[in-house]
């Protein structure tokens, strides 16, 4: 992710009212989680493994924060339990910011099958999500995920193709 | 030491602590020794320290207290790590250990074996670690832990066996705004959004 992108999430999330982030990091989201780390305006918490994280947001919410959950796609296969029993059911909103590994253009094939998995397992817990790939739909998509979010009481999601990334 | 005398033992000293606890008969004991709004019940095995953690580090001058049991911990122990380095000052980590997945039937968990809780506590980095083995043990290091001002990780080590108290009335979404409304009032605060009805906004020419 080069670092106009970064910044331009970061001014994004604070303009949605976002003041907390849980972060999983990769080399693909390296830049948005240290400029997060630097943020004042932003509770950043680094977590062990993505579900930990959706804990963590989710009693950030029950304190009154608006929190975001930074996380590729396998970490949020991974958390697929924690959303729906931490999140979904109780009726707690956290914006997922899920970086895409394994879609159009991948080289790692290791990540295709992970990649194919990702929207059909957002559909299948019924989590509303939007795709970014370019630059200008940053800021729009994050002010409109977060406000279905917050008005909801459910997770939301934006997937952040390659071309978002770097 | 069973955990409901633990539970029995402190909960006079409760005010307006926050408590987060974990899945199992803790819910009930705890529901049934302190109703309160403030009290928010996980619907999830593991997540416990992991909410609690979120819930200190948005309300710093509230105490908050987890009471999470070693079958959820073991499924979450990087959680220590991330609590030890995030060093909220208001939170008490309670874990009662009864060494077994009691409210599935009672298999042995990996305590019942060579793991030690409280070391990976300390491993972690968080100083204030205490092991109960005792009521006396146990009310006395929760009762300094309460009114200091800072992290402290308590191992309970307990027998197993749930306090002989009814089933609590517990609805995941009616306590979630419960205890959002409760915080919303005592912190003046305002969590949940609303919308405008459009009859109040006048009609466009």
């Amino acid at each position: 992710m080069k670092r106009e992108v970064a910044a331009e999430i970061v001014e994004s999330l604070k303009e949605a009212g976002v003041d907390f982030v849980a972060t999983l990091t990769e080399a693909n989201l390296h830049d948005l989680v240290m400029a997060l780390g630097e943020d004042k305006a932003i509770h950043h918490v680094p977590v062990t493994r993505e579900e930990e994280g959706i804990g963590v947001c989710a009693g950030a919410y029950l304190g009154g924060k608006k929190p975001a959950m930074v996380m590729m796609n396998a970490g949020f296969l991974l958390s697929t339990n924690a959303l729906a029993t931490v999140c979904i059911h109780p009726g707690i909103p956290v914006l997922l910011l899920i970086g895409h590994s394994g879609g159009v253009g991948e080289e790692n094939a290791g990540h295709a099958t992970v990649g194919a998995l990702t929207e059909p397992v957002l559909q299948a817990i019924h989590i509303v999500y939007e795709k970014v790939g370019r630059f200008e739909e940053i800021r729009s998509t994050i002010r409109d995920s977060q406000m279905l979010a917050r008005s909801s009481r459910r997770p939301t999601a934006i997937v952040l193709n390659k071309q978002a990334l770097r | 030491m069973k955990r409901y005398e633990c539970l029995r033992a402190i909960a006079p000293q409760f005010g307006d602590e926050l408590v987060v606890t974990n899945l199992g008969a803790v819910r009930h004991e705890w529901q049934s020794l302190r109703p309160h709004h403030g009290n928010y019940h996980l619907q999830n095995l593991g997540l416990t320290s992991s909410m609690a953690l979120g819930l200190a580090l948005a309300l710093p001058h509230r105490k908050v207290v987890a009471f999470d049991g070693d079958g959820s911990l073991l499924l979450n122990l990087g959680s220590l790590a991330t609590i030890a380095n995030q060093h909220p000052k208001n939170l008490i980590h309670i874990v009662f250990d009864n060494e077994c997945y009691e409210s599935s039937r009672g298999a042995p968990t990996a305590t019942a074996g060579s793991a030690d809780l409280a070391a990976v506590a300390r491993g972690c980095g968080i100083v204030n670690v205490a092991t109960a083995k005792t009521v006396a043990e146990f009310t006395e290091t929760f009762t300094r832990a309460l009114k200091a001002s800072d992290l402290y990780f308590i191992l309970a080590k307990v027998e197993p066996g749930a306090g002989d108290v009814p089933a609590a009335a517990l609805d995941s979404q009616e306590n979630k705004y419960l205890f959002v409304r409760y915080i919303e009032k005592s912190e003046n605060v305002k969590i949940l959004t609303s919308t405008l009805s459009r009859a109040s906004e006048p009609a466009s020419k």
